[in-house]
C-alpha cells in the first residue's frame, strides 16, 4: 500500500478532485514538457511572425520585413530606436477607421446580445418545458454550425438581397419590403445566423447541467418561473453564458468574409478595412497597426474570459 | 409548468417558425437555385428546372482535385493535432506548472490575429524552411487552426474524470496503463471526439493560409468554392450549399449525443 | 469506437501517412522544359490559355510544356505577391515562370521582375512604345478597355459624353452602377474619368507616368461630384457592387440599366449567354473610359526563364495576337494592326486601341482607389 500510494504521489496528478493541486518541482516540469510541442508550433508559426509584423509597424524595415516594405506604399522607417509610431498616427486619424471602429464595435456588441438573448431563451425553454418543441429549436439552431461561412453569406445575400426571397415574398402582397444587403442590418443578420450555434450548444449545456432538484425546490417554495430563471438559472449558468459571448464576439470581431459580402462598402468591419489597406491600397504598415489593435481588443477579451473562468473555478472549488 | 405555459402554445409555434425561416430559409432558397434555369425577380418560381447546373460542378475537374485533397489532408491534420496536442491537454487538465495558464490564453490569442497581416512574414518563414509548395507545409498551416480546440476541450474532459475511479482500480491490482485506457481515455472520449469534429472543420474550412503556402501546386477545398461561389451563375454556388450541407448534416447526427451531453460546455472551463 | 490506447497506434500511422505522402509529392518543379503560367484575372482570360494560347504556344515550340494555374479576380495577389517577394530575396524558387496579373507592374516597380534584353526577345519592337514603358518591366500582350454597357430597351440612345452620362443618372435614379474602385478596374475606370475631367492633360499624363502625390489633391472636385451621384446610383444609399462580376450580375439581371464593363468580359459574357442580348456597350468621349494593357512578368529568381521568354515573345507574335484577337476574347492587340489578321480587327474600326486612355501609375491609382473610399460611399 505505502509503495502504491508514492507512485501516485511522484506522478504528480492532483490527488482527489477539489483540493488544491500540489506544486511539486516534478509535475512542473513533466506538464511543460507535455505542453512543448503545441506551445512551440505556435510560437514559431504564429507567435514568430505576430513578433516580426509588430516590428514592421513600429518602422522596422530590415531584416525580415524586407519583403513587405518593398512592395508597400506609404511605409514610415524609424525616426527612434524604439521605431515610430508614425504609422500608428496615420490610422488613429484616418476617418476611415474611426468609422470602421464605431461599426465593428456596435455590430460586435448588438450581434452578441442578440446571439446570447436568442440562444437564452431557447435553453431555457428547453430547459423548464422540453419536450420535441424544444428538441426542434436546438436542433435549428445548431444547423449554420457546418455550413462553410463562405455558402452562409451568399445564401444570406440571396435572401435579403434586391431580388431575393424577402423582397419577392412581400413583393406579391404589394409590400416593398426593403433590400437588407449593403447595410449593417446585414451584418448583424449574418453573423447572429453564423455565431448561433455555438452558443446554443454552450448555454444548454450549462443549463443542462444544472440539477432538477434545485428547480423543483425552489418551486415548491412558490418561486415563479422567472424567478427561478432570474436567482437560480442564470447565476449557476454565468460561466457558459460568459464563454458564449466571449467567443462570438471575438469571432464577430475580426469577420471578414460576412460584412465583405452582406456590408455597405463605407464604414465597414475591420476585418475588411485590413485586407483593403493591405491588399488595394497597398498599405501593409497601416494594415498591420489596424491589426494590432484588432489583436489586443481581441485579447482583452480573452484575458476577461480567463478571469471569470478562474473565479469560478475558485468559488466551485476546483482551483 | 406545462399548464402556465400553455397559453404560449400559439406563440412558441410562431417562434418555433420564424426560428425555421430566419435559419433555413436563405439554405433552402439558395439550394433551389440549384434546379433552376432561370430565374428573375419578382418571380416566386424559376422559368425552368435543369440539372445543368449540377453537372458543370461535377464535371469542373479542379474542383474534384481540391476536393481530394482536402479530404486527404484534413484527417492526417486531425490526427497530428491528436498527437501533438493531447498531452499537453492531460498535462493542462490535470497537472500544476508554470505558466499553464499563460500557455492556454497565449494559444487562444495567436488564434485571433488577422491573417493577411502575416502572409509576408509566413512566406519567408515556410520558404526559409523549405515548407512552400510542400503538403507538409499545408498541414502546418491548418494544424495551427485547430490547437485551440485540441487542447481546451481535451483538456476539460481529462481534468472531468473523477480521481477516485482511478484509484479504486489502481488500489485493485490494475497497472497504469490500463488504468489510463479503460477508465481515463474512455471517460474524456465523448470530450476527445468533439474536439476531432471542431477540428476537422477548423481544418477543412481553413482557407487564407492553406492558399498561401500550398498553390498552385496544391488547392484545397474552399479556394476552389470562394471563387466558384463568385464567379459562375448564382446557381453554382446553390450546388454547393447542397453537397457541402450533406455532409454537415450527417456529422451533426453522429456529433449530436456528444455535443449535446453537456461535453462542450465542460470543455472551456479553465480548472 | 476506441476501445485500446490509441495513442500509439495512430503515431504510427500519421508517420507513416505523412512518409507516404512525402513519397508521393509533386516535385515542386520539374526540369526546364515545362513553364508555369500564373494567372491573375477573370474566367475568360483563363480560357484564353487554357484552350487557346497554351495548346498553340505548345505545337510551335514541342519541347515546353505549359502549366496553367488559375485566380479568380486577383482574390489572392496578396499572397502571391507576398509568396514571389520572399521567394526574391531568400533566392528562392517562387513557384511560376510568367505572370499575368494586376500586380505585376507593382513587382516591376520594385526591381523584381527579369527584363530580357531587346536581342532575346524580338517581337518587342513591334509593341507600342507608351504602353510598354507604363509596364516598368512588365511585357505588355493584350489590352482591352472599359466601356458604358446599357440595356437597349430601356435606353434607345445612349449618352454619348461623360456629361450627358451624368445627366442622365440623375434623371433616371437607381439605374446606372459602378463597382467599388478597389474591388474591379471597370468601376475604377468610372471613377478615375471623372476625377480626370476636371484635370488638365498635362496632370493627366503625369499622373500616367510617374507617382505624384502633389496632384491628388486635385482630385477633389471629381470625388465631390462622385459623392453628389450617391443619391442617384442604384440603392440611392452610396453602396456600390464589391467587384466586376458584381456590376455584370446586376446588368443581367436587370437590377440597372446602365453601368460600366470590361469590354472583354462582357463579350465574353456574351458569348457565354449569361449576359442577354439587348445589352450593348458603347465608349463615351470627353473624357473616354480608360482602357490600357495587361502585362506579363518573369519574376527574377524564377527557374524557367528561358522558357518563360520564349512564351512571353511567342505572344508577341502576330499568330498570338490573332488569337487573341479572334475566338472567345475580342481582346485588343498590343502590336501595329497591320500586322495583323484583317477580319479579326475590323471589329475594331474607328477605336484607336493602341493609343487607349491610361490608366493611372499603380501607386496613384492605388491612392486614389483609397481617396474614393474615404470620401464617397456612404456620405
Amino acid at each position: 500500500m505505502i509503495s502504491l500510494r508514492s507512485k501516485r504521489n511522484s506522478e504528480g496528478s492532483l490527488a482527489k478532485k477539489g483540493e488544491r493541486p500540489s506544486s511539486h518541482v516534478r509535475p512542473g516540469v513533466l506538464g511543460l514538457a507535455l505542453s512543448l510541442p503545441p506551445l512551440l508550433l505556435v510560437g514559431v508559426f504564429i507567435g514568430l511572425p505576430i513578433l516580426i509584423g509588430l516590428t514592421f509597424s513600429l518602422g522596422f524595415t530590415a531584416g525580415p520585413n524586407r519583403v513587405i516594405s518593398i512592395i508597400g506604399q506609404q511605409i514610415h522607417k524609424k525616426s527612434h530606436w524604439w521605431g515610430t509610431l508614425q504609422a500608428y498616427s496615420d490610422v488613429l486619424h484616418d476617418s476611415r477607421f474611426r468609422g470602421d471602429l464605431v461599426l465593428t464595435i456596435f455590430v460586435t456588441v448588438l450581434s452578441t446580445t442578440l446571439v446570447l438573448l436568442l440562444a437564452l431563451a431557447i435553453a431555457l425553454y428547453q430547459r423548464l418545458i422540453g419536450g420535441r418543441k424544444a428538441s426542434v429549436l436546438v436542433t435549428l439552431s445548431i444547423v449554420p454550425l457546418f455550413v462553410p461561412v463562405v455558402i452562409s453569406a451568399w445564401a444570406i445575400h440571396t435572401f435579403y438581397g434586391g431580388d431575393g426571397f424577402m423582397r419577392t415574398f412581400f413583393s406579391h402582397f404589394g409590400i416593398n419590403f426593403p433590400t437588407l444587403t449593403s447595410t449593417p442590418s446585414a451584418i448583424v443578420i449574418g453573423t447572429v445566423w453564423t455565431s448561433l450555434p455555438f452558443a446554443i450548444l454552450m448555454i444548454s449545456s450549462g443549463l443542462q447541467a444544472i440539477p432538477d432538484a434545485l428547480i423543483e425546490s425552489a418551486k415548491d417554495c412558490g418561486a415563479s418561473s422567472l424567478r427561478v430563471i432570474a436567482n437560480i438559472l442564470i447565476p449557476l449558468a454565468k460561466t457558459p453564458i460568459i464563454i458564449a459571448g466571449s467567443f462570438t464576439s471575438i469571432g464577430i470581431l475580426g469577420s471578414f468574409t460576412i460584412p465583405l459580402f452582406l456590408g455597405p462598402n463605407q464604414p465597414t468591419m475591420l476585418g475588411v478595412e485590413i485586407s483593403n489597406f493591405f491588399g488595394s491600397y497597398n498599405r501593409p504598415q497601416q494594415s498591420l497597426v489596424m491589426a494590432f489593435i484588432v489583436f489586443a481588443i481581441a485579447s482583452g477579451i480573452a484575458v476577461m474570459y480567463v478571469r471569470s473562468n478562474v473565479k469560478s473555478a475558485k468559488e466551485s472549488g476546483r482551483l | 409548468m406545462l399548464k402556465k405555459f400553455k397559453f404560449g402554445r400559439i406563440g412558441i409555434n410562431l417562434f418555433i417558425g420564424l426560428l425555421a425561416l430566419f435559419i433555413l430559409g436563405p439554405i433552402f432558397w439558395l439550394a433551389v437555385h440549384a434546379f433552376a434555369v432561370d430565374w428573375h425577380y419578382p418571380d416566386l418560381y424559376p422559368s425552368g428546372v435543369t440539372l445543368h447546373w449540377w453537372s458543370k460542378v461535377f464535371l469542373d475537374s479542379a474542383l474534384s482535385t481540391a476536393i481530394r485533397n482536402s479530404l486527404i489532408i484534413s484527417p492526417i491534420v486531425v490526427i497530428l493535432s491528436m498527437v501533438i496536442c493531447l498531452p499537453a491537454a492531460y498535462a493542462a487538465g490535470r497537472m500544476n506548472y508554470f505558466g499553464r495558464k499563460a500557455f492556454m490564453i497565449g494559444v487562444f490569442s495567436a488564434n485571433s490575429f488577422p491573417k493577411i497581416g502575416l502572409f509576408a512574414a509566413i512566406a519567408t518563414l515556410y520558404y526559409a524552411l523549405n515548407l512552400m509548395g510542400t503538403f507538409l507545409g499545408v498541414v502546418i498551416v491548418q494544424l495551427l487552426g485547430t490547437i485551440i480546440y485540441m487542447t481546451w476541450i481535451p483538456a476539460a474532459a481529462f481534468a472531468a474524470v473523477p480521481r477516485n475511479l482511478e484509484e479504486a482500480a489502481r488500489d485493485a491490482g490494475a497497472n497504469k496503463f490500463t488504468v489510463f485506457r479503460t477508465i481515463t481515455l474512455r471517460m474524456a472520449m465523448p470530450g476527445i471526439l468533439v474536439a476531432i469534429v471542431m477540428s476537422f472543420l477548423a481544418s477543412f474550412d481553413e482557407a487564407q493560409g492553406s492558399y498561401l503556402v500550398g498553390a498552385p501546386a496544391i488547392y484545397t477545398m474552399p479556394t476552389e468554392m470562394y471563387s466558384l461561389v463568385q464567379n459562375y451563375p448564382i446557381q453554382v454556388a446553390a450546388v454547393f450549399s447542397i453537397l457541402l450541407a450533406l455532409p454537415s448534416v450527417l456529422l451533426l447526427g453522429l456529433a449530436r449525443k456528444h455535443i449535446m451531453g453537456g461535453q462542450l460546455a465542460e470543455g472551456f472551463q479553465l480548472k | 469506437m476506441f476501445k485500446k490506447s490509441m495513442k500509439k497506434p495512430l503515431a504510427l500511422f500519421a508517420a507513416a501517412s505523412l512518409a507516404a505522402i512525402g513519397l508521393t509529392m509533386p516535385a515542386s518543379h520539374a526540369a526546364s522544359q515545362t513553364i508555369q503560367v500564373y494567372i491573375s484575372a477573370d474566367t475568360n482570360i483563363q480560357d484564353l490559355w487554357v484552350k487557346t494560347l497554351a495548346p498553340a504556344f505548345k505545337l510551335a515550340y514541342p519541347g515546353y510544356d505549359v502549366n496553367v494555374t488559375f485566380d479568380l479576380h486577383g482574390d489572392h495577389d496578396a499572397q502571391e505577391t507576398a509568396k514571389i517577394t520572399a521567394a526574391a530575396v531568400l533566392h528562392k524558387d517562387p513557384g511560376v515562370d510568367l505572370i499575368d496579373g494586376g500586380f505585376v507592374t507593382t513587382l516591376g516597380a520594385a526591381g523584381l521582375l527579369y527584363r530580357p534584353t531587346a536581342g532575346l526577345m524580338p517581337n518587342i519592337k513591334d509593341v507600342n512604345k507608351t504602353v510598354l514603358a507604363a509596364g516598368k518591366g512588365g511585357i505588355p500582350y493584350r489590352a482591352s478597355s472599359v466601356l458604358l454597357a446599357y440595356n437597349s430597351t430601356n435606353v434607345p440612345t445612349p449618352p454619348a459624353t461623360l456629361d450627358a452620362l451624368l445627366t442622365w443618372i440623375k434623371a433616371h435614379p437607381g439605374k446606372f452602377t459602378y463597382n467599388a474602385p478597389s474591388g474591379g478596374g471597370s468601376g475604377y475606370s468610372f471613377v478615375q474619368t471623372v476625377v480626370d475631367k476636371y484635370l488638365s492633360d498635362a496632370d493627366r499624363k503625369t499622373l500616367v507616368a510617374q507617382a505624384a502625390p502633389e496632384l491628388e489633391t486635385k482630385w477633389a472636385q471629381g470625388l465631390e461630384t462622385l459623392r453628389q451621384l450617391n443619391k442617384y446610383t442604384y440603392g440611392q444609399n452610396g453602396t456600390y457592387p464589391a467587384n466586376n462580376a458584381e456590376t455584370l450580375k446586376d446588368l443581367a439581371t436587370g437590377l440597372v440599366d446602365m453601368g460600366t464593363v470590361w469590354s472583354d468580359q462582357f463579350s465574353s459574357a456574351l458569348k457565354a449567354g449569361t449576359m442577354p442580348a439587348n445589352i450593348k456597350v458603347t465608349q463615351i468621349s470627353n473624357p473616354s473610359l480608360t482602357g490600357g494593357a495587361s502585362y506579363l512578368g518573369i519574376p527574377n529568381s524564377s527557374t524557367n526563364k528561358t522558357g518563360a521568354r520564349l512564351l512571353a515573345n511567342w505572344v508577341l507574335s502576330p499568330a498570338a495576337q490573332n488569337l487573341i484577337v479572334g475566338g472567345t476574347l475580342n481582346g485588343f492587340p498590343v502590336i501595329a494592326l497591320n500586322k495583323l489578321d484583317p477580319k479579326g480587327t475590323a471589329a475594331f474600326a474607328g477605336v484607336d486601341i493602341l493609343n487607349l486612355r491610361a490608366g493611372y501609375l499603380s501607386a496613384n491609382a492605388n491612392d486614389l482607389k483609397s481617396k474614393w473610399a474615404s470620401t464617397v460611399p456612404g456620405k
